[in-house]
């Protein structure tokens, strides 16, 4: 991806954990190299704005419409999902092009709202599923589409663990604030990826575990066109092998959960597993090892550029907005057809 | 006449642990009581979200926050975890708080381990306790015990103290490190597994934690609970191996740790000074991580790899508390929990072990 050449003025709304602990770290690396000029963090705590914009030299703002004030030319939005709509389309009638953080919006007609305000105000929108930029998964797109092992025949995705995310409130566990457990949470960069895999699912049955509150665990089985079969394990329960394997027709890989660039690979026929990290492409004659491809930091970053880049070369983003409300949308559909997930 | 009336809540302490939170699970709505779990965090909250309960977030070592959570309540169930000094520090917490928020039964949560892991032929809870076991958890839940024997002399809330044993079921890591350590090749035994497990599956310990609260004749006793029946250790570790396809020559029969006092490195040992967590109680939650991130690393650096080595599997192995707990040749009677509380515990240990086996197949997503 190309970088853009001069500074996106770019406002963030939210000063909550995603903000702190993925794009305090990125903004400070993006304005380093002059991609990004950070113009307000917007919050109406000021305990949790305030130490923020200190932090990376820029207004603090108790609103939205404050920082739009200062006319950024993008908002990233890492708010509860509930404010993603009106948020998103106040700053695109604005003008700004927008980020979003996953899930898109709260609903998934909140969601299709916001990318028809894109739409209207031809202002790029981009949705925050930072994991297709992992080189892992885009090297498991070509493997499935190249069938360079063959077709794919099944694959099983199990992920989570204990619940570890330092939520600040228990706002994040209230079926009023949040509209679903696990299978929101983490399950909506799961189903983003598997409809970038493969497809939207022929068909599919969803269990998980709520009783009238939010699922810690949930099952989903999916057939995909030309038959291949998943099965994805989600929890916030219990320590899972986090991990998603593809058997294809000849070969199986592994794919750690969050190892951006590593894969295993078993070859049949071929009595040892390589445990390889994805590094760029070697060419075929005597040369030095060549450079590691993106890590998890380096993916979100990497995502950060390219909606800069999308911008200065009037394109949509690698992920457009359309792309997350699809994610979510499966997901509403997953909490429709729902049966109970019994867990003794 | 049972203390709970209906339409109350009682309050459990440690809700988000694999005690608490089964039973929240298992005695939320029944007989018109409300379980209210009070967790140290939001991010606790994850698991006992599957249902709307009236939940509070209060650290079980801060005073006046966890008077607040208890407001209300007229039983306190109290099943958090910690390391020895917090278990201590906890017990008088526990009971200054329930008695300021005006709660009537505290029920604690203890361990047999007030007996030791092999404790000796005739123990029952008439058995004198001491200080000298060799694993700082034992003495730290003696030394809970008998503060809050000491504290509920002033008649302010009646305390009820449960020494279950080995408590297994759903999310027990009973279950899981003897799943873990079998499927790594490390599992060990002693004498073939013949010792005696003085299991309690865990819908038999919230059955007493019921009567615990309710019994008018519980008020100041404590109260050994177990299984029905006598198991031995390979009862129990037998059927997991056999459930993950192995048989018994998984385990290895290696020696026996050595029976004396365990030592906590020292940096790990000053965060469990009284003095540090009082401390500790002003210091910001990320410096507080760095200590422990520093005391987890230090001071055992990796030694240095010899190249010169053939490959090998890893070996069987015991622990402290695995070699006394697997030397034990004593049942610990549950005949005084019968008799005052009307104790009979309602899961066969075999039930209960082939429901854990469910939940572990669901757990590492095998179904």
């Amino acid at each position: 991806m190309k970088p853009p050449n001069t500074p996106v003025s770019l406002a963030l709304v939210g000063c909550g954990a995603v903000s702190r602990l993925f794009y305090r770290p990125a903004l400070r690396e993006l304005r380093r190299h002059g991609l990004v000029e950070l113009v307000a963090v917007v919050d109406p705590r000021p305990e949790a704005r305030d130490p923020l914009a200190r932090e990376l030299g820029c207004a603090a703002c108790a609103s939205l419409d404050a920082a739009l004030a200062l006319r950024p030319a993008l908002v990233a939005i890492a708010t509860p999902p509930s404010l993603h709509r009106v948020q998103a389309e106040a700053a695109l009638a604005a003008g700004c092009a927008v980020l979003c953080e996953k899930p898109l919006a709260a609903t998934a007609d909140d969601a299709d709202a916001i990318v028809a305000a894109a739409a209207r105000a031809a202002r790029p929108l981009a949705a925050g599923h930072y994991k297709r930029f992992f080189p892992a998964h885009r090297a498991l797109k070509t493997l499935i589409e190249r069938q360079t092992f063959g077709p794919l025949l099944e694959a099983t995705l199990v992920e989570g663990g204990k619940f570890a995310w330092p939520a600040a409130t228990d706002s994040f566990f209230r079926r009023e604030q949040t509209p679903g457990g696990v299978l929101l949470d983490i399950g909506v960069h799961v189903l983003d990826l598997l409809r970038w895999w493969l497809g939207e699912p022929a068909d599919f049955t969803y269990a998980d575990d709520a009783l009238d509150g939010l699922e810690a665990n949930a099952r989903l089985d999916a057939t995909f066109a030309g038959g291949a079969r998943v099965r994805l394990r989600l929890s916030r329960d219990w320590r899972t092998e986090n991990v998603y394997v593809f058997r294809f027709a000849r070969a199986v890989v592994h794919c750690r959960v969050n190892a951006a660039n590593q894969l295993e690979i078993t070859l049949d026929d071929l009595p040892l597993t390589l445990a390889a990290e994805l590094r760029h492409p070697l060419p075929a004659r005597p040369a030095p090892p060549s450079r590691a491809l993106e890590t998890n930091p380096q993916a979100f970053l990497a995502q950060l550029v390219d909606v800069c880049a999308a911008l200065h070369e009037h394109r949509p983003p690698f992920v457009p907005g359309a792309e997350g409300a699809a994610a979510l949308r499966w997901v509403e559909t997953c909490y429709a057809r729902r049966t109970p997930l019994s867990l003794r | 006449m049972n203390t709970a009336n209906l339409s109350t809540s009682w309050a459990v302490i440690g809700a988000s642990g694999f005690i608490g939170l089964r039973t929240v699970e298992g005695l939320h709505g029944r007989d018109g009581v409300n379980l209210r779990p009070v967790v140290r965090s939001a991010t606790s909250l994850a698991v006992l979200a599957r249902r709307r309960l009236d939940w509070r977030i209060a650290d079980p070592r801060d005073l006046p926050a966890l008077t607040e959570a208890l407001r209300g309540c007229p039983v306190c169930l109290h099943a958090a975890l910690g390391d020895p000094v917090q278990i201590e520090r906890m017990a008088t917490i526990a009971y200054r708080a329930c008695a300021a928020a005006g709660v009537r039964r505290l029920v604690w949560l203890s361990s047999a381990s007030v007996h030791g892991q092999n404790p000796p032929p005739g123990t029952d809870e008439s058995t004198p306790l001491h200080e000298s076991h060799p694993l700082a958890y034992n003495n730290a839940k003696v030394r809970a015990e008998r503060r809050l024997e000491q504290l509920a002399r002033d008649g302010r809330v009646e305390v009820v103290r449960l020494r279950p044993g080995v408590v297994f079921g759903p999310r027990s890591r009973w279950i899981t490190d003897a799943a873990a350590d079998l499927r790594a090749g490390r599992a060990g035994w002693l004498g073939r597994g013949r010792g005696v497990c003085n299991s309690i599956h865990v819908d038999n310990l919230v059955h007493a934690l019921r009567l615990a609260a309710t019994v008018p004749a519980a008020a100041g006793e404590a109260f050994l609970v177990g299984d029905a029946e006598t198991v031995a250790w390979r009862d129990f570790l037998l059927p997991i191996a056999l459930h993950l396809g192995l048989d018994e020559t998984a385990f290895a029969e290696p020696p026996p740790a050595p029976l004396v006092a365990e030592r906590t490195p020292p940096l790990a040992a000053l965060t469990r000074t009284r003095l540090y967590q009082r401390l500790g109680d002003a210091v910001p939650d990320r410096a507080k991580r760095l200590v422990k991130g520093l005391a987890s690393a230090w001071p055992a650096p990796a030694p240095a790899r010899d190249a010169w080595v053939l490959p090998r599997a890893p070996a069987g192995r015991l622990t402290l508390e695995q070699t006394l707990l697997q030397g034990c040749a004593w049942k610990l009677p549950h005949a005084k929990a019968a008799r005052l509380l009307g104790y009979v515990p309602p899961v066969p240990f075999a039930a209960g072990l082939a429901t854990s086996l469910e939940w572990l197949d669901f757990a590492e997503g095998r179904t």
